[in-house]
């Protein structure tokens, strides 16, 4: 299920700046490129203006301005970026649910550990060295 | 010897129609009363033949009692001195049967003036006499009855209405003798206005226009006292029609009449008190019913002074609670009374039907009646009293009591119904109060768990950053020096930063349980596991920090023990209950055991640390509770009480025992396959204890 070229990136779409920053830090640590978005339009934006299409997108659900059920759907509507599988990420016990309705790639609990975010993401982007 | 045909010579050819008649007997006397002629009439009365008879002395016609006495003598001699001489009396038969003779003996006497004889004339009236002698016996034995009557008074009254005759009966009811009262006029007998109104004489005329007149009414003895009677008075009338009087029959109905007239009084005062009742019915204030209660009585008992008097608690004085009549003045003297201690709270009222009598104004009030109105709600069980006094002296009757005790009774009624309505007002009151207030708290506590909720999701916000940096510096410390970062002082800190993450994270995990149990949401996902293994697993988990104060951990049991439950949750409880153990043991040994009988299993976590007091101990499983000093321990308290939701959850029940500074057993009984619960929301209201 890797994209391919992707290019190890990601789309962090997170409204708290100290997590989407947290995650960008220790995703950088890993050698993936990080890409921000403080909210769904924030997020739309960037998918259609980014040269490489992200492996996959961390999605917060709450947020203000365009939450993330609002982006899966605008994503969703949208051909050049359907495909791109979406994790969501709650704080939330919900999470999964969310995830299953959203015909979501996978969830992750925050608060989320180290290894776990490095596992999921792994699974979506090319092997480093490959 | 008188020669008959000489005698006989002055009556020429009327011998012939003489000696025919056959209804008289008519026959000569010489002057010494010798038969000298005979007729048919004689011979028919008397039954001697002309021949049988004639020379034989006229005595032999007399009774033996009459000739003994000289009756026929004495006849004949006034005859002859007189002329003539007429008697009525019994003769004697031939046969010596008596009949009833009328007879006129007239003197024959000569030119000379000398006496010849008699003629005596004789009819028999025999039938006549015993006519008159039944008439007689008839009238007389008619006066005797009349006369022995004792319950009638049975009079005549002449056509004027004068009293003519009068018997004992009327002499019984009405006082007079016959003397006193023969002549005077009945009108006497009828009350003053009546005489005034005319009313005898209009009696008097309907009895002669109709035959009879017949009424019931007041008549007035002699004496004065009056008494009810039922009267009949007729019109007599002689064979020609002409009033010759009156008879008049009395009879004295008083008893009735007084029976009728307590019945009467009986069914009004009935009346009174039904209608009473169905005021106080409809009507709920209390002084209301007291002021109708009063009109009542004093209407139907006409005592001018009734009262309503409310006894103090104390049972020492008494207040007007309503009147009429009333003096003040007399209020303050009726608490003086009661004051000396009268016999007012005695539990049966005189015999009599006079309770109280002590508080009657001996000058103003004579007479009257007063009853308790009792009232279970009082200390002595006495509301007060019903007072109803006259101004005269007047006798009261057994049915006036029970009047007046049931308008008590309404009274007594009306104010326990006041008292209830009170009571339901209260309680209402107290209700909507309470009903308030638990709203309020369940407010207050929802807004706490909502609170909690928000505030667990915030924080894990934070902590997903905090513990991402964290993590992220030890991966790249080890990355860096992978041989010295353990040991290291950098690497050291790091790692106690990461434990209060960890811990941090724990804490907002219970946060969220119990903020899910307060919704209701926390449910189970059931599993086949084996206990006993779980059990060994976190005790394993625990050597260390166990170690850390010197705590042994001991397990016994059971081996293996499979069976159906909620893995991470009941992973949840063992780490709560030996957390617990090892935290609050005082480094002494913990034991795990392990048992299963039948469907159940059991499983009992024993320490002999600081205990828990006697009244903490049913609270332990309630939400923020801990009964440690909270200086000394750490923890918000939640894990009992959550730990116990799982439990419950499961079917089955979590239980302490304790001992201040021996220890504490936590025992968890739990069924084979958890008999899943559905147990309600806990967040309005405080945990079970």
């Amino acid at each position: 299920m890797t994209a391919r070229g992707c290019n190890r990136t990601v789309l962090v779409v997170e409204d708290d700046r100290d997590v989407r920053e947290a995650i960008a830090e220790v995703l950088a640590d890993s050698r993936y490129v990080a890409l921000h978005a403080a909210n769904g339009a924030e997020a739309l934006q960037r998918l259609r203006a980014a040269p490489v299409r992200p492996c996959v997108i961390l999605l917060d659900v709450m947020m203000p301005t365009m939450d993330g059920w609002q982006f899966r759907a605008e994503q969703q509507r949208d051909p050049s970026v359907k495909d791109i599988p979406v994790v969501v990420l709650s704080a939330h016990s919900d999470a999964s649910e969310a995830a299953a309705k959203m015909e979501a790639a996978g969830y992750l609990t925050k608060p989320v550990a180290l290894e776990t975010l490095l596992g999921v993401v792994e699974r979506f982007c090319a092997p480093d060295k490959e | 010897m008188i020669d008959s045909t000489a005698l006989l010579a002055p009556f020429g050819d009327a011998q012939l129609a003489i000696g025919g008649i056959r209804h008289y007997a008519i026959f000569l006397l010489d002057p010494h009363g010798t038969v000298v002629s005979w007729n048919e009439g004689a011979q028919a009365i008397k039954g001697y033949s002309a021949s049988e008879i004639v020379g034989q002395s006229s005595a032999r016609f007399y009774t033996r009692e009459d000739v003994l006495a000289g009756r026929h003598a004495q006849l004949l001699a006034r005859a002859a001195q007189e002329g003539r001489v007429e008697d009525e009396g019994w003769r004697v038969r031939k046969d010596g049967s008596r009949f009833w003779a009328d007879v006129v003996i007239t003197a024959i006497r000569g030119a000379d003036g000398a006496l010849r004889g008699f003629v005596k004339i004789t009819r028999d009236l025999t039938e006549r006499k015993r006519g008159e002698e039944a008439l007689r016996q008839g009238e007389e034995r008619m006066r005797l009855m009349i006369d022995s009557v004792q319950e009638y008074a049975i009079f005549m009254l002449d056509p004027t209405g004068r009293v003519a005759s009068w018997n004992s009966g009327a002499e019984r009811l009405k006082g007079y003798t016959a003397p006193e009262i023969v002549g005077q006029s009945f009108s006497r007998f009828y009350p003053e206005p009546e005489v005034r109104a005319g009313k005898p004489e209009r009696e008097l005329e309907i009895a002669e226009r109709e035959g009879r007149f017949q009424e019931e009414g007041w008549r007035v003895r002699k004496d004065g006292s009056r008494f009810w009677a039922s009267v009949v008075l007729s019109a007599v009338r002689d064979e020609l029609g002409t009033l010759v009087g009156f008879t008049k029959v009395t009879r004295d109905m008083s008893d009735r009449k007084l029976a009728e007239e307590a019945m009467l009084e009986r069914t009004r005062q009935q009346g009174a008190v039904a209608q009473l009742g169905v005021f106080a019915v409809e009507q709920p204030a209390v002084d209301a019913v007291i002021h109708r209660a009063i009109d009542t009585v004093r209407d139907t008992l006409g005592t001018e002074r009734v009262q309503v008097l409310e006894l103090s608690d104390d049972g020492n004085s008494l207040t007007l609670r309503g009147g009429c009549g009333v003096d003040p003045a007399g209020v303050g003297r009726l608490a003086v009374a009661v004051d000396r201690g009268s016999q007012l709270l005695s539990p049966e009222p005189d015999p009599q039907g006079f309770p109280l009598a002590g508080l009657l104004d001996e000058q103003a009030f004579p007479s009257g009646i007063t009853v308790v109105i009792r009232a279970s709600a009082r200390p002595l069980g006495v509301y007060g009293m019903l007072c109803a006094h006259t101004a005269v002296r007047r006798a009261f009757n057994g049915d006036d009591v029970n009047f007046l005790r049931s308008v008590a009774n309404v009274i007594a009624a009306a104010i326990e119904r006041r008292r209830m309505e009170e009571q339901v007002r209260v309680a209402e009151r107290r209700m909507q109060e309470e009903r308030v207030r638990t709203a309020q708290v369940q407010e207050a506590l929802r807004e706490r768990d909502e609170f909690i909720s928000v505030a667990a999701h915030e924080l894990r916000t934070p902590l997903t950053a905090l513990q991402l940096k964290l993590q992220g510096l030890e991966r790249g410390l080890r990355a860096a020096a992978p041989e010295k970062s353990a040991g290291s002082k950098v690497g050291g800190r790091l790692e106690g930063a990461l434990r209060q993450t960890k811990r941090l994270s724990h804490l907002i995990e219970r946060l969220l349980d119990v903020s899910r149990i307060a919704a209701g949401r926390l449910e189970l996902a059931p599993e086949r596991f084996d206990l006993a293994e779980l059990v060994r697993q976190v005790a394993e988990d625990f050597r260390e920090p166990a170690a850390e104060t010197g705590t042994e951990l001991r397990l016994h049991g059971a081996q293996r023990m499979e069976g159906c439950w909620d893995r991470l949750r009941m992973e949840q409880v063992l780490v709560n209950l030996l957390s617990n153990a090892v935290k609050y043991g005082a480094g002494r040994p913990v034991s795990v055991r392990l048992e299963s009988a039948g469907e159940r299993i059991r499983i009992s976590v024993v320490d002999e640390g600081i205990g828990i007091a006697p009244e903490d101990l049913g609270r332990i499983f309630t939400r923020f509770e801990r009964a440690a000093p909270v200086r000394n321990y750490a923890g918000l308290g939640l894990g009992l009480y959550i730990s116990r939701y799982i439990v419950d959850a499961h079917g089955g029940r979590i239980e302490v025992s304790s001992r201040p500074g021996q220890g504490s057993t936590f025992v968890i009984d739990l069924p084979l396959v958890a008999a899943l619960v559905t147990l309600p929301g806990q967040g309005p209201r405080q945990a079970r204890a």
